[in-house]
């Protein structure tokens, strides 16, 4: 046996079944090795797709996505991907090919200094330095990337090393269990839960990563607590729970926002206080106490001093803060801004309201259908109208924003969840950046779903010159976009275009139903803003709204 | 203000790059650095002077949890003073 084919036993020992990627001359006896060994690879049309792809699986199952890339410009290629991993706390292993070791360090033929590059974008990266390591260091990579707060693992790894004989080697690792929480500090927490009158669970993407959400909604339905998400929280609550606000934040709800203004205590769970959650940080619920529980010892305290801060599994925490409340009037009081605030549909015009359209969507869809979506207002809508019963499928490039991330998120999630419905929601900006994904969906015949909302404009930029820049259109017209419909055409995707409100129902219909990938072309106006928006600077209470 | 830092990690060849980056990035500069690798038990032990105006704990929470990095403490000015006489 040689490293390679080592390699790819330890990634079946991790009981990996799918990995995507793109081969390439450093990286060949592990494609080699892949040929025949019962792991499936999906061949992706970018290596950034390939990692995109591994964050899709990854993050719609709860286990950990693999990507695989050549040295040089291969590795350069994953970077985005890696980056994206990193600020949404996801687990993935991307495994890169090296020249061989005499040629570090020399210029060789695609060499980059991966190791070095990937410091600042991966949670930990290990470059193999002796064939005999391999087990233990692919071992660890996958611990690393689940363990504690997840994250990206790289692992570079030499040609010489794939190539070496490998006798024998273990592939264990020891794992280490987090810390319990102290329990003078449950104690604190809750004598602060007890006192409060006015309590606000503020939820994060954390949850779901400690797959603690069966313990939040117990939480929820001991303390009936209000509550609000972050963007990587949306679908940790469900949307019918009592006094759930929604999102939090720049495109926030109302009441939402109004209420972490109002709040006299803070229950953040595994969330960071991001500056797209608080608006201006120093008037963030500044009437508040903070209970902060976070798994990353290095979130507590970093942006927001809490009153009590326990670095710990929220699995172990949330059940020990359990408890009834007695906070009658601010739960009225919630459930009336909830009410006030509500999202209204109704829309002048024969034109397409793209908020309509995801809440019409929204209500069709079948249980348990992924939405992948890119980056920009139509990313802001999505989260604010389609309603997720799992955070498993709403898909958002949250932390980085990457555009592009949408298409091979929802190829990632179709692989690993091949009898759900997978939408990918994209702008017309975006789904350029990553359009390439396309021979992904036509490679494997995924039954991937486009919906594609096309304002011919990079939307979400426009919107902030319109507001903050007296209306100078700098590079975000888009006027000159090639025909869509005809380019999925070319990859065997069939679709058609709408443009008038009454098209929309029965063209999502035959979206749904379509029994392979579809593309539904939806033209908007480039006028459409996405409300309420909190402004930069400004404090979460100071929402801007359409004028009429 | 000044801070000193005795940082204590398993060795590996990136680990400064590693563990400089984060200082950087996270808004702490160094002024004075002594590193020793202790080539028995492969581990590294560094003394660090760094200014900034942000508080101390946002650095340590962030170098400890690097994989590979044992401990991380933060040394009073008297015993920094100490510490890099001694050496
Ligand atoms: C890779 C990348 N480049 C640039 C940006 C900045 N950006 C954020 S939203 C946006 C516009 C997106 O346009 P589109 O995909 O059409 O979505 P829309 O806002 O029009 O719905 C841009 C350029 C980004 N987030 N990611
Ligand atoms: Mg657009």
């Amino acid at each position: 046996m040689n490293g390679a084919h080592f390699v790819v036993k330890a990634l079946q020992q991790q009981g990996v079944k799918q990995v995507f990627g793109y081969p390439g001359g450093a990286i060949m006896p592990v494609y080699d090795a892949l040929y025949d060994c019962g792991v499936d690879h999906l061949l992706c049309r970018h290596e950034q797709g390939a990692a995109m792809a591994a964050i899709g699986y990854a993050r719609s199952t709860g286990g950990v996505g693999v990507c695989i890339a050549t040295s040089g410009p291969g590795a350069t290629n994953l970077i985005t991907g890696l980056a994206d991993a990193l600020l949404d706390s996801v687990p993935i292993v991307a495994i890169t090919g090296q020249v061989a070791s005499p040629l570090i360090g020399t210029d060789a033929f695609q060499e980059v200094d991966v190791l070095g590059m990937s410091l600042s974008c991966t949670k930990h990266s290990f470059m193999v330095q002796r064939a005999e390591d391999l087990g233990s260091v692919i071992a660890q990579a996958f611990e690393v990337a689940r363990s504690g707060r997840p994250g990206p693992v790289l692992v570079d790894i030499p040609k010489d090393i794939q190539l070496a004989a490998i006798e024998h080697a273990c592939i264990t690792h020891e794992v280490t269990e987090p810390d319990a929480p102290v329990q003078a500090d449950i104690d604190a927490a809750r004598t602060l839960i007890s006192q409060a009158k006015k309590p606000l669970l503020y939820v994060g993407g954390g949850v779901t990563l400690a797959h603690a959400e069966a313990e939040l909604r117990d939480f929820l339905a001991k303390t009936k607590m209000p509550s609000m998400t972050t963007l990587k929280g949306i679908g940790t609550i469900a949307p019918d729970q009592y006094a759930f606000l929604g999102m939090v934040g720049m495109h926030g709800t109302k009441a939402a926002n109004y209420a972490v203004q109002e709040a006299d205590l803070l229950v953040v769970a595994g969330a960071r206080f991001d500056d797209r959650v608080t608006g201006k940080l120093d008037e963030f619920a500044v009437n508040a106490k903070v209970i902060h529980l976070d798994i990353d010892a290095a979130e507590l305290g970093k942006l927001r001093q809490a009153d009590v801060a326990i670095a710990a599994d929220l699995k172990q925490v949330l059940p020990q803060l359990a408890m009834p409340l007695d906070i009658a009037p601010w739960q009225q009081h919630v459930l009336a801004m909830k009410q006030e605030y509500q999202w209204r549909y109704d829309h002048p015009g024969e034109a397409i309201y793209a908020p309509l359209l995801l809440k019409q969507l929204s209500d069709m869809a079948p249980k348990n259908t992924v939405v992948a979506c890119d980056v920009g207002q139509h990313q802001m809508w999505v989260a604010q109208h389609i309603e997720f019963d799992s955070p498993r499928d709403h898909l958002s490039s949250s932390g980085l924003g990457t555009m592009g991330f949408g298409v091979p998120a929802a190829v990632g999630a179709q692989v690993a969840r091949p009898q759900d419905t997978v939408i990918a929601v994209s702008g017309d900006g975006s789904f350029m950046m990553n359009v390439q994904e396309l021979g992904t969906i036509k490679r494997r015949k995924l039954p991937v779903k486009i919906l594609l909302i096309d304002n011919q404009r990079l939307g979400m930029v426009r919107q902030w010159q319109k507001l903050f820049f007296e209306g100078r259109y700098s590079e975000t017209i888009l006027t000159d976009n090639p025909d869509f419909v005809a380019l999925a055409a070319a990859f065997d995707i069939p679709g058609e275009t709408i443009v008038v409100k009454e098209q929309v129902q029965g063209a999502l219909e035959r979206m749904l139903n379509s029994e392979g990938a579809y593309i539904l072309h939806v033209a908007i106006s480039e006028e459409e803003n996405v409300w309420p928006l909190v402004p930069p600077g400004a404090a979460n209470d100071k929402m801007m709204e359409e004028c009429e | 203000m000044l801070h000193h830092l005795s940082v204590s990690a398993e060795h590996s060849p990136e680990l400064l790059e590693r563990v400089l980056r984060v200082m950087r990035h996270r808004g702490f500069h160094v002024q004075n650095m002594q590193m020793n690798l202790v080539t028995e038990n492969r581990q590294v032990e560094l003394q660090v002077a760094l200014a900034s105006e942000r508080a101390i704990e946002l650095l340590t929470n962030q170098l400890a949890k690097l994989i590979g990095v044992t401990s991380v403490q933060v040394l009073e000015q008297a015993s920094a003073a100490k510490l890099v006489a001694v050496k």
